[in-house]
């Protein structure tokens, strides 16, 4: 088990060290310069230069890239371009507003998703199976931006039931009005974020459900004289659940900063719109952290859905 | 009965498996096939026999360079052909050819029958034209007993012996000297593998074919074969012509196993004898004798020393302690 | 000798794609006596599996059935509520399947796979008492330190060991009939012996219906043999009619075909053809295309079943002499 986990942690940090080399480059590839961005021209070259100094960017790719992981190795993720602040701060200010909305999605999407998955896989064919397939392929399909867009007229404008954006009404209220301003803000954001992933989730625990039901195990667990409820709760439950363990832990760890549509047109202050705004203003370090950040987040929700995918199923040894 | 030449020498064949360690992780070894030695004979047919993890079908492909041996040599025409290049293997590998255990496996489902069996011919520059090649299947086709308005057929259209039967015609191609068997009629229905059976008779006695023949099932074995060679944990225990192997049995393993297989017939039945345990895994064989856990005959010799082949009578070759005097003898 | 089991004029078949039912069993009629242990034979595709299958009322989805009856202890099981079923299973009527690799459930060890039958069924049971019951059951089934094996996966036993588990298993509630599917197919020469070798000594305690391809098998355990063929029983009866005297064409053919180990080197019988698809049954006898013996008639009608002894039945158009 030590051994298994030393050996993913050494993964993990070889995954996270390419990741970031690829954003570095990647960021330093986009057609614009930072430099002009970041310099007024009022300014003076003397007060340029120091700067250019300050920020590390007179010096050469190399060098700055050499920089940069030595900073990143040691926690250090630079200085903002734009609100001067270090990088860490800005992340770990955005950060808890992600994870709010990751937490509302996440529990939401595996509560409704996997039972009807299940319940789609055991009346295969049936009317409500059919019923969930369409409505699967529309969660999958659907195009995010689009679907905001449409929640925001019809709840926000012409229902004017709920806020249009924004993580709370300023100034932010005191106490329980506080945490329920945020919960109406965080509807819509939600249910947006709910809609593309309960979809995915339904889709693959309904698939491996099915195929679980077909095997010869089932059939044996049935000729012992149990009825159906007890069989799939027994025997098929914690075997189709391995898949979508396993889809559920990418699922989750791309939603730190992966959610950058929904974030951005609910104005949602979390990681995604973090990165929306780094872009459009060359904040290179900011973006980078965030990239990081992303990346990080992926890994150990792969690492913690395998830990329970080996939980469940003893064939998988992590002693070896 | 070897008065025949030999065909092809086979010596010291070894075949070692790594097992995939992962990312920082320790590699093992499969230890498939081990130091086997035998001489085939023209015309004959040498079976093979041996359970799960007796390195049989290892043995097989690693004969015709399916697979790339670990060591040892096999000798056809003079020549080790595990040292040939690819080009002059192609030349002799026409002469030795193999059928498989899965003949749905080993069909391309969207090539029809005929040109399955007609590329080869082409391919190989046995004939010079396309029509020739077609008139060579077609012939191929009668001789493996199937209709000729078959070449235009797809796969799936066949049954699973008549399946079988184009994996031969296809084999049978590039006119070979050796056809290796691998679990030829272990998939098929009963009254099928007759016909089989039966036909890969027929074919011997018109082509003059040495087969090897590879089976888990020791009555087709004994049937089909002149001589038989019993593997274990990827050795030879016993090699025998097929009379001698069941009247005058010497080694423990081949007597449990000839006693193991229940016979279709209400005619008083034999003493069992049953062994004891699983077969060990060929990655962690045992010390000494590969057999001595399970054997009902067990002395104190065999978990230290590993027994050598001898041959106990002429042609009759044994691994097994019991036997060790009567080569010093 | 009282009936435990009677199939009577059973049908059965598979629904297409397109919803046509292909008859698969067609009225499938025999017997298995208190005590006695019946080798169902037959080749792949005879519908031997689907039988067994259907005592259980196990079948699959598309499966239909056309008529006749399944009766146990005087009981028609098709009749039974779901409910009822799931009293029979695993208490009176038990299985082992063919494919020890998969029949056991991966993610749960084998002591609660076992242990499960009896808390269905034993309620007045503890959990000390099924984990006693459990390690006796297995040590009965020849695993060594079962104790220690109880918490064990399926995947920590060879295949043999496997089979050894889902015997332990079927008989743990001592059922009155067992039923096993090729139970030792998947397995070693040298490990089938040693399962054969179990299924003799705990065949007594009970009715056993065996469903093999290998007539040496049927040999070895069986007092009563069903020949079937392409969903139809061609013949039937005691274990020395059936091997000493076999009458059906098809029966006869299958004996001729298998080389055993006191067979000669000459030619091997073989029967012409494959056995048909379910589609493709002819009207008459499902054999008649592959028969040496066939005449007009065959094509056309269904055989009449003929009694040739107290025990011995055969369908087919041919006279044979009536022996007592």
């Amino acid at each position: 088990m030590a051994n298994y986990l030393i050996r993913r942690i050494l993964k993990a940090l070889l995954t996270i060290f390419v990741s970031a080399t690829i954003v570095f480059f990647i960021i330093r590839l986009m057609p614009a310069d930072p430099v002009t961005l970041l310099v007024d021209p009022k300014m003076g070259p003397e007060v340029q230069q120091a700067m250019m100094q300050q920020f590390g960017l007179d010096k050469s790719i190399g060098l700055q890239y050499v920089i940069f992981i030595q900073q990143t190795l040691s926690g250090n993720l630079g200085i903002s371009f734009k609100t001067r602040e270090p990088v860490t701060t800005v992340i770990m200010q955005k950060l808890p507003w992600t994870l709010l909305l990751l937490f509302i999605v996440v529990t939401l999407t595996l509560v409704i998703g996997i039972p009807i998955g299940m319940l789609a896989a055991k009346k295969r064919d049936g009317l409500f199976d059919k019923f969930i397939n369409v409505l699967i392929v529309m969660g999958i399909s659907i195009f995010i931006p689009f679907l905001s867009f449409a929640f925001l007229y019809f709840f926000a404008y012409y229902l004017k039931l709920l806020p249009t954006g924004g993580a709370y009404t300023p100034p932010p209220a005191k106490g329980f009005d506080y945490i329920l301003d945020v919960a109406r803000h965080a509807i819509l954001p939600s249910l947006t974020l709910f809609i593309g992933n309960v979809a995915t989730i339904i889709l693959y625990t309904r698939n491996s459900m099915i195929d679980v039901l077909k095997e010869d195990y089932i059939r044996t667990a049935f000729s012992k004289g149990w009825n159906e409820k007890y069989v799939v709760r027994r025997h098929a439950l914690k075997n189709a659940l391995i898949p979508t363990i396993t889809v559920a832990g990418i699922m989750i760890g791309s939603m730190v900063g992966g959610a950058v549509m929904t974030e951005t047109v609910y104005g949602w202050p979390g990681v995604g719109r973090l990165i929306y705004d780094s872009v459009s203003s060359m904040d290179f370090p900011v973006l980078q952290g965030a990239f990081i950040t992303l990346a990080v987040s992926v890994v150990v929700m792969n690492i913690i859905a395998d830990l329970v995918v080996a939980w469940l199923d003893p064939r998988i040894k992590l002693g070896g | 009965m070897p008065m025949a030449e030999k065909i092809l020498e086979v010596k010291g064949l070894t075949k070692y498996f790594d097992v995939q360690g992962g990312f920082l992780k320790k590699k093992g070894q499969v230890r498939a096939v081990e130091n086997i030695c035998f001489d085939l004979y023209n015309s004959e047919t040498l079976g093979i026999v041996g359970e799960s993890g007796s390195g049989k079908s290892t043995l097989g492909r690693a004969l015709l360079k399916l697979l790339k041996s670990t060591s040892g040599e096999v000798v056809y025409k003079g020549k080790n052909i595990l040292d040939l290049s690819d080009t002059n293997l192609s030349l002799i590998r026409r002469e030795l050819q193999m059928v498989f255990q899965d003949p749905y496996a080993s069909l391309n489902p969207r090539i029809k029958v005929g040109n399955t069996i007609a590329e080869p011919i082409l391919a190989n520059k046995m004939v010079s034209t396309s029509g020739q090649a077609r008139e060579k299947t077609l012939k191929l086709l009668e001789l493996v007993g199937l209709r000729p308005e078959m070449y235009e057929r797809f796969p799936h259209e066949f049954s699973g012996g008549q399946r079988q039967r184009i994996s031969i015609a296809r084999a049978l191609a590039l006119e070979p000297k050796v056809l290796v068997c691998d679990e030829a009629v272990s998939a098929l229905d009963v009254s099928v593998q007759a016909q089989i059976l039966n036909l890969f008779n027929q074919l011997k006695n018109q082509l003059d074919l040495t087969y090897i023949f590879i089976s888990h099932d020791l009555a087709v074995t004994k049937y089909i074969s002149n001589r038989i060679m019993v593997m274990y944990l990827g050795e030879v225990m016993e090699l025998a012509p097929t009379e001698k192997l069941f009247s005058k049995t010497f080694h423990p393993y081949t007597e449990a196993l000839i006693s193991a297989i229940p016979e279709p017939s209400t005619k008083g039945k034999r003493k069992r004898i049953i062994l004891e345990g699983d077969i060990p895994s060929p990655i962690d064989p045992p010390s000494g004798c590969k057999f001595r856990t399970r054997c009902f005959k067990t002395m104190k010799k065999c978990k230290n020393v590993h027994p050598e082949m001898v041959e106990v009578e002429s042609n009759h070759f044994v691994r097994c302690h019991l036997y060790d005097a009567r080569k010093e003898a | 000798m009282p009936k435990l089991l009677e199939f009577r004029n059973f049908s059965m078949g598979f629904k297409d794609d397109d919803g046509t039912v292909h008859n698969l069993l067609n009225n499938v009629t025999f017997d298995i006596e208190e005590g006695r242990a019946v080798g169902i034979v037959g080749e792949s595709g005879c519908g031997k599996s689907v039988t067994n299958l259907s005592v259980m009322r196990l079948l699959p989805r598309s499966a239909v059935i056309q008529g006749g009856k399944i009766i146990y202890r005087g009981q028609n099981l098709l009749k039974k509520t779901d409910k009822e079923m799931e009293d029979i299973r695993g208490k009176d009527v038990a299985m082992i399947f063919q494919e020890p690799m998969t029949s056991l459930n991966p993610v749960l060890n084998i002591g609660f796979q076992i242990g499960e039958v009896l808390k269905k069924h034993r309620p007045d049971m503890n959990e000390e008492q099924i984990k006693n019951a459990v390690t006796n059951q297995l040590e009965l089934v020849g695993i060594p330190s079962p104790e220690k094996r109880l918490k064990q996966y399926p995947h920590q036993f060879s295949g043999g060991m496997r089979q050894r588990v889902m015997i332990a298993m079927a008989t743990i509630c001592q059922p009155d009939l067992l039923i096993a599917d090729e139970p030792t197919t998947a397995l070693d020469v040298t490990i089938q012996a040693q399962v054969l070798d179990i299924m003799n000594r705990l065949k007594d305690k009970g009715s056993l219906m065996l469903v093999t391809h290998n007539l040496g098998v049927v040999a070895e355990i069986c007092n009563d043999v069903v020949v079937m063929y392409a969903g139809t029983v061609v013949e039937k009866g005691s274990m020395d009619e059936i091997f000493d005297n076999p009458c059906h064409p098809y029966t006869k053919g299958l004996m001729a075909a298998i080389p055993t180990l006191s067979s000669g080197k000459e030619e091997l019988y073989s029967i012409p053809g494959t056995v048909p698809l379910s589609n493709k049954f002819s009207a008459g006898c499902r054999f008649a295309d592959r028969c040496s013996q066939y005449f007009d008639l065959c094509q056309d009608k269904v055989p009449p079943t003929r009694q040739l002894s107290a025990s011995h039945y055969v369908q087919c158009w041919l006279d044979f002499e009536r022996r007592e």
